[in-house]
Formats: structure tokens, C-alpha cells, sequence
């Protein structure tokens, strides 16, 4: 499975305080987001990651406290759940 | 990025000429955990009186209908389901429904069947906006 | 319509007709001295209808109709026609302007900078709003807050405010000289006089505010104060407000702007002498 971030024009972000506020463009829909989701969405592009080279970007560039797989997937399905992540098969 | 905390800096990495990096921390959380909360903003936040608006048992559309148990909308005349509501029932006496109350002209039943019926209410369905602005705190 | 009054309460012009004289009597009294419509052209139009031909007369019956309308609202004695014309005007704001972004909150404005107090039905939204009004602050609104999508300034919509018995009594006894509409008893907000303005506020209708202070009171507990943290204060307004949803885009920064510029605090208050004094020094 790939997850694909929008692209950055799809969608408005605004920092309050330890919660984001995200505006999706194509939804009209506004969320609040605390990390790792920002985290996740800035590190995802529109062509994907797998959730395994996801995290490894993710220890790439943060010190990630709790490396767990199935954490991540939790993080991914809420995100794709709320409509700011899409997922596609991957190509083979 | 700060090169001047690097001894005990657990996060630290060492860039190339030997100056330590620090990454910022992020913790994944728990899998039951949330990190995203959608912000509904409320259906009906209609500033003319919540209290005056109505909510028919069933709409209108349906008024030969009955009522069963758990509140969907049966035949006339369906064993055990209940007749419809001889007038509509008032935001506050809903209200008080919701919280605990009868509403008026009902029995037990009755009421507990209308009241299923109020809560299964669809956007589209006669007194779904008036059902909804009742569930949101509004000043 | 028979009867008809047309009122322009800051940048929304109304028209109001009903099929009897009394209401729109009373609205042409307590709306002497505000303006008329730009160019006589209403933005909405309201009707006070009977609900069937003979409740014109037997057991007389307004049922609210106009440009946006509500099919499960319930109607109002003719007594009450006054309050059905304010609940009328309100709904056409709530489903149909987006000019501005509206907050159902209250606003004051003392030197420039204006105080707007939302929160739950008895939270004192428009009893603190008519006590600071008594005290010199200008009046800008108790039902809606207008929020331009562009500048960020809080535009005044100050309509007549309906307060509940035991603020009246407080009122009066304030502003012995304020008007005052009738006494509508037993209305579904219980018994209610409408406050009229007074003139410094009415003449300034046209005059915007920067806000800068986000207030939301709580009556009836012992005088507490926190500050309410930026992501708590989106999600109370979005709740508090009417069309953010609607206005797409253009709500979301207007309001994650006006958060991010103006300081929300949260204050209980058992009385209305302890709020002014919490807000006096708020705002200072």
C-alpha cells in the first residue's frame, strides 16, 4: 500500500499552539492536527510512500521516540479516515 | 541546530565534520491514540430559537405511518409499533425527551419509540434541522 | 404585504412586512432612529404570515416566512409578533450573509478596541453587553459578531437586544431612561423586554472595531479566570458560528487569524458588578 500526501496547494496550514490547524481545499473540511500527523503529512509526497519507507524517513529525520509499525499504520489509517491521505496499490 | 550541545545529546547525530546535529523528537503514540480531530461545525446553528422549532413523528410525508419500538417507520396498522403523533412535538418538550422526560401525550413505550425515531432523524427528513440544532451547545 | 417596515441595522437592510398592523407598529417605534435600506433595496425580506387564513383573527397565529425560512419552526401568538420579527431577521442572517463571518456573540467597544463575549444560552452574553453599554462602551451587537473576511475588523450590527426578566429589572434600575419594548411574557425564552440601543451607539452603526480581546463568561460559579489555549478557541467559535462552514476557505482565515491576534480568556462570574471588574481589567 503507498500513502500520498495532497499537494501542498490542496491545503491550508495554520499553527496554533501543540494542535495545527489544517483547511482541505477540495473537502472544505477543517482539521486539527497534532504531531506526528503534520510530521507524517510533510514527509509524505503525492507520488507515496510505502508505510515501511515512511518510517524509515521518519527516523531519517526526527528522533523517533517510538519507531512502531503498527503505530504508524493507526497514524496513516486516521489520516487517510479524514480524508487527507489517499492510499494506492503499489505498482510492482 | 545548536553545535554547542553535543556531549550528552542522546538525539545527536555527528555530521560530517564532527559537529553534533540534534533532530527534533517525535513520538508515533499509542495505535489507539488520535492525532486527528475533525471539526464539525454544527448542521443548524439557526439563531432564531432553538425552542420554537417543531419536530413531527414521523414527517410529514409519512404521517399514516407507525412507529415501532426502535424508532424506523412501519406500515399502519404493524403489530406492536405505535401510531403517529397526533401534533409535532416542540424543541424544548424534545429536549426534555432526550434528557430523561416523556414527551406529552405518550406512554412509556410510546415515547421510547418516538424518541428512537427523533434520534434516527436524516438531514432531509422533516425536523433533522431542528433534531440537529438541539444537540449542539448554542449561546 | 398589508403592513411593512423596511430597517437597515449596520450593512444589512431588511424589509419586514406582516398581515397585521401591531408588530410592525412596534418595530417602526423601536427602530425609529435607525437608517433605511441603501438605495431601498433590502437584503432580506421577512414575513410575518398567519398560519391559516382565520388565525388572522381566532387565536391570531404569526408564522415566520421571508427570503430563508425554516419549515419546522413553530409559530407565535400575535403578542408575540415582535419577537417572531427579531427571530426572523436573525434566521435570515444565520442561513444567508456572507459578507462578513458571524460569530453568535455579543461585542463592545471602549477606545477603539472591542470585547466579543460568546457562549452558551445564560452565559450573560447580552446582559454584560447592555452593563458595559451603560457604562460608556459602545454597543456593536448581542445576537451576531460580523467578522470581515478581509480587514478583521468586527463591522456593529446593533438590533434591539432581548433580555430576560431579572436583567430588565437590573437595567432599569441602571438606565432609568433607556427604552424599552413591551413586556412579551411567556414567550419560549420566558418573559422578555427588548432594549433599544442607545443614540451614540445607533449613529456609529457604520463604524468597524479591531478586536482584541475573546471572552467567554460563564454565569453562576465563584469569579475564576484561565486563559483558553488557540485550539480550544477554534473549535468554541467554529461551533459559535453560522456560516464558518459555509464560507469555505475565506472562514478558515478569518478565523485561525483572528485567533492568532487577538488573546481568548475563559472567566466564571457570579454576578454582574464581579464580570465588569474581571473585564475592566482584562481589557486594560
Amino acid at each position: 500500500m503507498i500513502y500520498c500526501a495532497p499537494p501542498a496547494s490542496a491545503l491550508l496550514h495554520q499553527p496554533l499552539d501543540a494542535f495545527t490547524a489544517v483547511f482541505h481545499r477540495s473537502s472544505g473540511i477543517t482539521h486539527l492536527l497534532v504531531p506526528p500527523a503534520p510530521q507524517i503529512l510533510a514527509t509524505l509526497s503525492v507520488e507515496g510512500l510505502s508505510r515501511d519507507a515512511l518510517l524509515e524517513r521518519l527516523r531519517d529525520e526526527y528522533d523517533l521516540a517510538d519507531a512502531d509499525p503498527l503505530a504508524l499504520t493507526a497514524r496513516l489509517d486516521e489520516l487517510v479516515a479524514a480524508g487527507l491521505v489517499t492510499q494506492r496499490a503499489a505498482r510492482a | 541546530m545548536s553545535d554547542a550541545e553535543a556531549p550528552d545529546d542522546k538525539a545527536g547525530n555527528l555530521a560530517p565534520d564532527g559537529v553534533p546535529t540534534r533532530r527534533r523528537v517525535l513520538v508515533l503514540g499509542a495505535v489507539t491514540a488520535s492525532a486527528v480531530v475533525s471539526i464539525r461545525p454544527a448542521l443548524a446553528q439557526t439563531a432564531g430559537s432553538v425552542m420554537t422549532c417543531e419536530i413531527p413523528v414521523p414527517d410529514a410525508g409519512r404521517a399514516g405511518s407507525f412507529i415501532a419500538d426502535d424508532g424506523s417507520v412501519v406500515p399502519a396498522g404493524t403489530q406492536g409499533a405505535y401510531p403517529a403523533s397526533g401534533r409535532p412535538f416542540k424543541g424544548q418538550e424534545v429536549k426534555q425527551a432526550l434528557a430523561g422526560g416523556q414527551l406529552p401525550g405518550t406512554t412509556w413505550e410510546s415515547n421510547r419509540a418516538y424518541v428512537n425515531y427523533i434520534r434516527r432523524l436524516q438531514r432531509g427528513q422533516g425536523g433533522f434541522t431542528c433534531f440537529a440544532s438541539l444537540q449542539m451547545p448554542r449561546g | 404585504m398589508r403592513h411593512r417596515f423596511d430597517v437597515r441595522v449596520g450593512p444589512v437592510g431588511f424589509r419586514i412586512g406582516a398581515d397585521w398592523r401591531a408588530p410592525i407598529a412596534q418595530l417602526a417605534d423601536l427602530y425609529r432612529d435607525y437608517a433605511k435600506p441603501a438605495d431601498g433595496i433590502p437584503d432580506f425580506t421577512v414575513r410575518l404570515t398567519a398560519t391559516r387564513p382565520w388565525r388572522r383573527w381566532i387565536r391570531p397565529s404569526v408564522a415566520i416566512t421571508g427570503d430563508y425560512t425554516l419549515p419546522e419552526a413553530a409559530p407565535l401568538p400575535l403578542a408575540q409578533g415582535l419577537l417572531a420579527a427579531e427571530m426572523a431577521m436573525n434566521l435570515q442572517m444565520a442561513l444567508g450573509w456572507r459578507r462578513h463571518l458571524l460569530l453568535h456573540a455579543s461585542v463592545v467597544e471602549n477606545n477603539g478596541r472591542a470585547l466579543v463575549m460568546t457562549g452558551e444560552s445564560g452565559a450573560g452574553k447580552s446582559t454584560l453587553a447592555a452593563l458595559l453599554a451603560a457604562q460608556g462602551w459602545r454597543f456593536m451587537g448581542d445576537e451576531f459578531a460580523l467578522l470581515d473576511p478581509d480587514t478583521g475588523a468586527l463591522h456593529p450590527f446593533p438590533r434591539i437586544t432581548s433580555l430576560k426578566n431579572q436583567s430588565v429589572a437590573a437595567m432599569a434600575a441602571i438606565k432609568p431612561d433607556a427604552r424599552w419594548g413591551p413586556l412579551l411574557a411567556g414567550t419560549p425564552k420566558g418573559d422578555i423586554r427588548h432594549l433599544v440601543p442607545d443614540a451614540s451607539a445607533i449613529s456609529a452603526m457604520d463604524v468597524a472595531a479591531v478586536p482584541a480581546l475573546l471572552l467567554f463568561p460563564r454565569f453562576g460559579f465563584a469569579a475564576a479566570e484561565r486563559s483558553v489555549p488557540a485550539s480550544e478557541a477554534l473549535v468554541r467559535l467554529t461551533q459559535a458560528s453560522t456560516n464558518y462552514t459555509a464560507l469555505g476557505e475565506k472562514g478558515f482565515v478569518a478565523l485561525t487569524r483572528l485567533i492568532a491576534s487577538v488573546p481568548a480568556v475563559a472567566i466564571d462570574y457570579p454576578d454582574g458588578d464581579t464580570a465588569l471588574a474581571l473585564i475592566q481589567r482584562l481589557m486594560r
